[in-house]
């Protein structure tokens, strides 16, 4: 299954790319998901994924295969397995950044998603329309999590190849709160990619709340959770799941 | 509505008995395998891999050894069994490529639901939590999803080992076997001939999944001297056989019983990898195995059926007369071959030219592995399918020529004083009457009515149109003859057994080693011996499926039960008359030649002196004054192995409403008149055609196994598994005529597989001739609403979106349509 | 199949079930029909470690004239509500739609309260609960509240419902007299629906005064099509007039695709079922 979304970000290219590549910027937006450990350019954790009566918890790791800072070109792959033996997931997302103006950066996210066992193993259907929704709140989260800092000018002072800050404010367990958009020293101005930091994370990176809120829309941080980029798009998965479950 | 032939003599045969294995079946009363748990039972649970294609890097069992409850979790290193592979009975070449089908894969795993380990706890619940903990590290491999593609050069080997992704090419030539003449002659010479056609198709024949009611379930008890081997099977006897040959226990060390069984269709034929898992476990334990699979489980893992493609080519004289027929199949064996696997698509082979006087034939088939369930048997295995293509050909070429579909049938079918007629592709029907037969269904069917109808609504543009589909079949069935078994390289024989015990009070015990597993053989068989011997219906007891009780059979599978065990028990009461004439004469003071024997009771010819058949099995009992030299007995045993197969045919015609509108498809009217030979009991018949009906018609409208792009089943359940129920379904016009099999003295031919094998053909048949008059030429099977729309929309020239194919079935995208030839045009 | 282990709780009272929910946090599940949760547990793709079974709660049961309404309680069976003759009479739409619901098993054991809580936009009776305006009474921690159906279905299996909260009645206005229909297209005669339109419609002297029309698995939730009603109102109800206005009949939709149709078709679907349903509804 592929998914492509476009979104554009208000803000400069070199900025956005930098966000791109910070884990601990990307990844509490998308749902569901723990970030436990962070090390070089791999990354472990969980994504929950709760929808109606289904839950699933997939565990697994992700990494940066690709960073082409030259054209801008990110792509991550992450896999996972369901702790009740529910099955696999897959994705390999490859993120694309174009200059649209001076402030503006429009970004290209094609996801290629694969679902094993259990949830796959029920009719298709809704996935590509809940995708395209999970990846929305995706973008609009990320695009709005860039916004302040794009205006922050302390935090654009930060060139895209800085040295790791370790911050420790990254990965501390109270994490980004969603919603943190303002929140402007911690996460979201964590380490850039190419330099990510070598010690792992001391602890796992949660938010408080552990249900996917699929339909909260309202722009706010839906997403509480960092994932890797699969998160989103597994619970697709599982929509159809629910329905088709109803007699085995 | 239904009628049968009436008994031409008062008794048994002909009476339309209620089932008497009913009462405890449909009152749950009755214990299948799962009911049974010996005392000290452990349950399996089998890990199951969520990848079609993988590497087996790591499975790490620790969690799951350590979960409350569990004995042991095993891989299958840990066993001992990675040498051990489930057997493969019918190499249909020499050449055959037969890879190794594992218990537990150990370093690959080839279809998505193959068991890599297995958890042994004291609970069923337990087992399955402790399954969930077992951690298989897998690195994916490339699916092999597409059959064409799999033997397209550099294609993903399925079996890397074994070099290429076909398993075997089998081919008949009615030029090369002297049964006709060469089909490529015939075909070259119409091809040049402007008073010739050639029609060529390609049809799909989709995957579709057995479906049996009760779930598979198997219970080991190695406690005993003997190894009880419980399981849910259609084949008791050649699962002992088999797991004495995979597993090298001796086979006098196997006791093999299956219970009363929830139906199989084919589906549990098969000598599966929990079985021999249940087997090893039990022997390394010492303690009772269960295992009982979830309906997804046997949705994934039980073995599929059909699952071919079909390019067909018809070669004939504008005048309808057929010259050659050109059959070329692929057929998707999935992962590995099943225990009969490969033959499947090869009975189909001696069944394209069906009813029909075909000079020139030729069949083609190549099995092919890909990364999916395996296929094996399903009801009718084989003769389904070549039905199908031979009797949509028909109408294709009728449409060709411009001919009533019908009347082309009639043209070119075997008339009824041409009978014994010996087939172009070897065999020879004994008996047949398609006149008589398609006679009377078009007459209860009112087939010039509806063609008066059809045209009506297709001049008025009714928005509903019908369509009329004709198939008019026969089939092989009592599958036996074991020298035809033998020249097909079939690994066993195909006859059947039985034993009669006269008891001391004049009951009667009949054993047969054709178990049943659903189709009323205790009904049938007590009728049967009730007849021969002529004690009443009561007093016969049928045993069965308990290799203690009944150590010799070959099983139930291929409409064999009747042709050939209902044959070995009439050979087996013949036994017992014969001594219980010599005992009659000697009671009576009487010369054995001036016996008669009838209704149960020997009188001396001429007198009113007789022994009825309690009696003199009372005198044999207490063998007081026996006649010299005779055994203190009336038993008997026979084996009895039939020179040929029976023929059964029929007519049935479907009329079919297509709501243009929608893509609907409504079954209107169904009627079939049937000639299964002699008729036992008309309502075991009847019950067999309709369940063999729905079944059919099941593949026409409903049922399809699809994979998606990863190889994973997406029908796991019966949500998206759609089998038809009742609603679905009209009440069916069912007859019989009767012109019975002189190849058996009982002149039965088989029901068990005919309803299935023919209605599919005249469903799709009827879909198609619904909307030909708008351009639609071929609609793939299920024909779903969805498909149906699209093929009007196409026809009309519009362009509507394609249909989803993120499946891999035959042909997915194809459709049926040659795709060299999209318009179906003749060439 | 058999389920991972679960702690199994049966309140008699909804205050009583209010604080079980509250007592065992976000890892519940209520059961109501348990013709969805059930086959979800035995799959094990959930895995709550509490289920509060309404089963036992007497006032969550049975269907009441209440002034210009019909009060349904949310544990009431569907088989229960197709023989009901004040629901016959005054919202005839939902007995036809809940007819139409799986099999007799199923409409032995599902619930209404269940059903649209579950919130699939394929199950049948949100359709009908949304044109028809029902009002949805929640109870929950901070009390009880009314939700009309406009504002219940928030999106996939998601609904106004918090994690603490309890459906307990719906409440129909009466459409006493009006004309309607429920017309369902699915792949066998007992799967979910591929589409379906609830029709309700009144009639006065041949004009269509009134309309209400709503889609089931034409979008992410149950839908009403407004464009439709807007379009009926004032038309004759003969065919050509009814096929005209089914023709809006996908605005404002999101057709799902899957293996049984695609959207391209449902859209079709949609609009040949609506002008048959409203024709039905019509009479």
């Amino acid at each position: 299954m592929q998914l492509e979304n476009k979104f554009t970000i208000d803000a400069p290219i070199e900025k956005a790319w930098e966000a791109l590549n910070t884990p601990e910027t990307v990844a509490p937006c998308f749902p569901g998901a723990t970030l436990q450990e962070y090390e070089g350019d791999s990354f472990t954790g969980t994504v929950k994924v709760k929808l109606g009566p289904i839950s699933l918890t997939y565990k697994g790791k992700g990494t940066y295969v690709t960073r082409d800072e030259e054209n801008h070109k990110v792509v991550i792959e992450a896999t996972g397995r369901d702790s009740r033996g529910n099955g696999t997931a897959s994705a390999t997302v490859t993120g694309t950044m174009v200059a649209d103006g001076p402030t503006r950066t429009a970004v290209t996210m094609v996801t290629d998603m694969t679902i094993t066992g259990r949830p796959a193993q029920f009719g298709r259907g809704v996935i590509s329309d809940v995708a395209d929704k999970i990846i929305g709140q995706f973008s609009s989260c990320v695009a709005s999590k860039l916004v302040p800092e794009a205006e922050k000018p302390a935090e654009e002072a930060k060139p895209a190849a800085s040295a790791p800050s370790g911050s420790e404010g990254a990965a501390a367990p109270t994490g980004p709160s969603a919603g943190s958009q303002t929140n402007g020293t911690g996460a979201a101005t964590g380490p850039v990619l190419a330099s990510a930091p070598k010690t792992p994370a001391t602890s796992a990176m949660r938010s408080e709340v552990d249900a996917i809120d699929l339909l909260d829309t309202a722009g706010a941080p839906v997403l509480k959770r960092l994932a890797p980029v699969a998160g989103g798009a597994l619970l697709l998965l599982i929509i159809f799941l629910i329905r088709r479950a109803r007699r085995s | 509505m239904t009628t049968t032939a009436e008994p031409t003599t008062p008794g048994e045969i002909g009476r339309a008995r209620v089932r008497k294995e009913d009462t405890r079946l449909i009152t749950g009363r009755t214990r299948f395998t799962d009911s049974i748990t010996p005392s000290g039972t452990l349950h399996i649970s089998v890990v199951r891999s969520t990848f079609a294609h993988a590497r087996i890097n790591r499975i790490d069992t620790s969690a799951a050894k350590s979960a409350p409850g569990v004995i042991g979790v095993y891989t299958a290193a840990d066993l001992g069994v990675e040498s051990v592979g489930l057997p493969n009975a019918w190499p249909i070449t020499p050449e055959q490529k037969t890879p190794q089908r594992p218990l537990l894969a150990a370093t690959t795993v080839h279809f998505a639901g193959e068991g890599v380990a297995v958890v042994v706890a004291r609970s069923a619940g337990e087992a399955r939590d402790a399954a969930e903990l077992v951690d298989v590290d897998y690195e994916p491999l490339e699916p092999v999803l597409d059959m064409e593609a799999a033997l397209a050069d550099g294609a993903t080997l399925v079996h890397p080992d074994l070099g290429t992704n076909e398993s075997a090419t089998w081919v008949f030539d009615s030029g090369e076997a002297g049964t006709g003449g060469s089909v490529s002659d015939a075909i070259s010479a119409a091809e040049s001939d402007p008073d010739s056609v050639v029609v060529r198709r390609r049809f799909i024949q989709q995957r579709l999944i057995p479906a049996f009611m009760e779930p598979r379930s198997v219970v080991v008890d190695p406690t005993g001297e003997q190894i009880t081997f419980y399981s849910s099977t259609q084949v008791p006897h050649i699962l002992r056989t088999m797991t004495a040959v995979t597993l090298g226990v001796p086979e006098s060390k196997l006791r093999v019983i299956a219970p009363d069984v929830g139906g199989g269709f084919g589906g549990k034929i098969g000598v599966v990898p929990e079985e021999m898992l249940c087997v090893a476990l039990a022997q390394k334990l010492g303690k009772p195995i269960k295992w009982t699979e979830t309906r997804s489980e046997s949705l994934l893992t039980a073995h599929h059926g059909r699952d071919q493609i079909q390019d067909i080519a018809i070669a004939a004289k504008k005048d309808g007369t057929v010259t050659g027929l050109d059959v070329k199949l692929l057929a998707d064996m999935g992962a590995y071959l099943g225990l009969v696997g490969g033959g499947v698509p090869i009975l189909g082979a001696f069944m394209f030219n069906a009813i029909y006087k075909i000079p020139a034939y030729r069949f083609a088939c190549t099995n092919v592995f890909t990364t999916k369930t395996l296929t094996d048997a399903y009801r009718g295995a084989g003769r389904p399918e070549a039905t199908f293509a031979i009797e949509r050909i028909m109408d294709e070429l009728a449409v060709e020529l411009g001919r009533d579909p019908m009347d082309l049938r009639q043209q070119n079918w075997i008339k009824h004083e041409e009978f014994p007629f010996n087939t172009v592709a070897g065999l020879t029907y004994d008996s047949g009457n398609y006149e008589q037969a398609t006679q009377q269904a078009m007459e209860l069917f009112d087939y010039a009515g509806l063609r008066r109808e059809q045209e009506e609504r297709r001049r008025s543009g009714d928005p509903v149109q019908l369509g009329i589909g004709i198939s008019t079949f026969t089939e092989m069935c009592g599958l036996a003859p074991s020298r035809v078994l033998g020249s097909l390289a079939y690994g066993a024989g195909g006859w059947e057994a039985a034993s009669i015990r006269m008891l001391a009070t004049g009951k009667v015990e009949v054993i047969t080693g054709a178990s049943p597993h659903g189709q009323g053989h205790e009904t049938a068989f007590s009728q049967i011996v009730a007849d021969q011997l002529g004690v009443p219906f009561e007093d016969v007891e049928i045993l069965h499926g308990d290799t203690q009780i009944s150590p010799k059979g070959l099983d139930t599978y291929g409409s064999r039960s009747l042709a050939v065990g209902g044959i070995a028990i009439v050979d087996a009461a013949q036994k017992v008359i014969a001594k219980a004439r010599k005992l009659a004469a000697h009671m009576l003071e009487a010369d054995e030649k001036d016996l008669e024997f009838s209704g149960g009771t020997f009188t001396v010819r001429g007198t009113d002196k007789g022994k009825a058949i309690q009696e003199i099995a009372f005198a044999a009992f207490v063998a007081h004054d026996l006649p010299e030299g005779m055994e203190p007995s009336l038993d008997a045993d026979a084996v009895y192995d039939p020179e040929n197969f029976s023929f059964p045919h029929g007519t049935h015609l479907a009329a079919i409403e297509v709501d243009t509108e929608t893509g609907h498809v409504d079954l209107r009217k169904y009627v079939c008149v049937d000639d299964v030979g002699t008729v036992i009991n008309p309502l075991i018949v009847e019950g067999q055609v309709h369940g063999g009906l729905a079944q059919g018609i099941a593949q026409a409208l409903f049922e399809e196994a699809n994979y998606d792009e990863q190889g994973t089943l997406v029908n796991a359940t019966f949500v998206d598994y759609t089998l038809p129920s009742p609603a679905d379904l009209p009440s069916f016009d069912t007859h019989v005529v009767s012109t019975p099999a002189t190849s058996n003295p009982l002149g039965v031919k088989g029901v068990g597989e005919a309803g299935t094998i023919a209605s599919t053909p005249a469903i799709v048949n009827g879909v198609i001739d619904a909307l030909r008059h708008l351009g639609v030429t071929d609609v793939e099977m299920p024909c779903t609403s969805q498909r149906v729309w699209r093929a009007i929309q196409e026809a009309k020239g519009r362009s509507t979106q394609e249909t989803p194919t993120d499946t891999h079935s035959p042909g997915a995208g194809l459709g049926s349509i040659d795709p060299n030839n999209p318009q179906g045009e003749v060439q | 199949m058999i389920p991972a282990q679960f702690d199994y709780v049966r309140p008699s009272s909804v205050d009583e079930a209010l604080q079980a929910l509250q007592e065992a946090g976000d890892d519940a599940k209520i059961l109501a029909g348990g013709q969805s949760l059930i086959p979800v547990l035995r799959l094990r793709l959930a895995a709550p470690s509490v289920l509060v079974d309404l089963g036992g709660i007497a006032e969550l049961r049975g269907i009441r004239e209440d002034g210009d309404r019909i009060a349904i309680g949310a544990m009431t069976s569907y088989y229960d509500i197709i023989r009901d003759e004040s629901v016959q009479q005054h919202v005839a739409l939902l007995a036809q739609a809940t007819e139409t619901v799986a099999d007799n098993q199923v409409r032995h054991r599902g619930t209404l309260g269940g059903s649209l809580a579950h919130a699939d936009p394929a199950g049948d009776l949100g359709a009908v609960a949304l044109a028809l305006d029902a009002e949805l009474v929640v109870a929950g921690p901070g009390g009880r509240r009314t939700v009309p159906a406009s504002e219940f279905f928030v999106d996939y299996f998601t609904t106004a419902l918090g994690e603490g909260d309890i459906l307990t009645e719906i409440r129909f206005p009466k459409y006493t007299g009006w004309g309607s229909h429920y017309e369902k297209f699915n792949r066998t005669a007992q799967a979910w629906s591929m589409v379906a339109i609830a029709a309700a419609v009144r009639v006065e002297g041949g004009t269509i005064a009134e309309a209400r029309v709503g889609l089931t698995n034409m979008g992410t939730t149950p839908i009403r099509a407004t464009g439709v009603e807007q379009a009926l109102v004032g038309q004759p109800a003969t065919a050509d007039a009814v096929r005209a206005a089914a023709e809006r009949v996908t605005e404002g939709t999101a057709a799902p695709s899957d293996a049984d149709a695609a959207a391209d078709y449902r859209e079709h679907l949609a609009k040949v079922l609506t002008g048959r349903a409203v024709l039905a509804a019509a009479g």
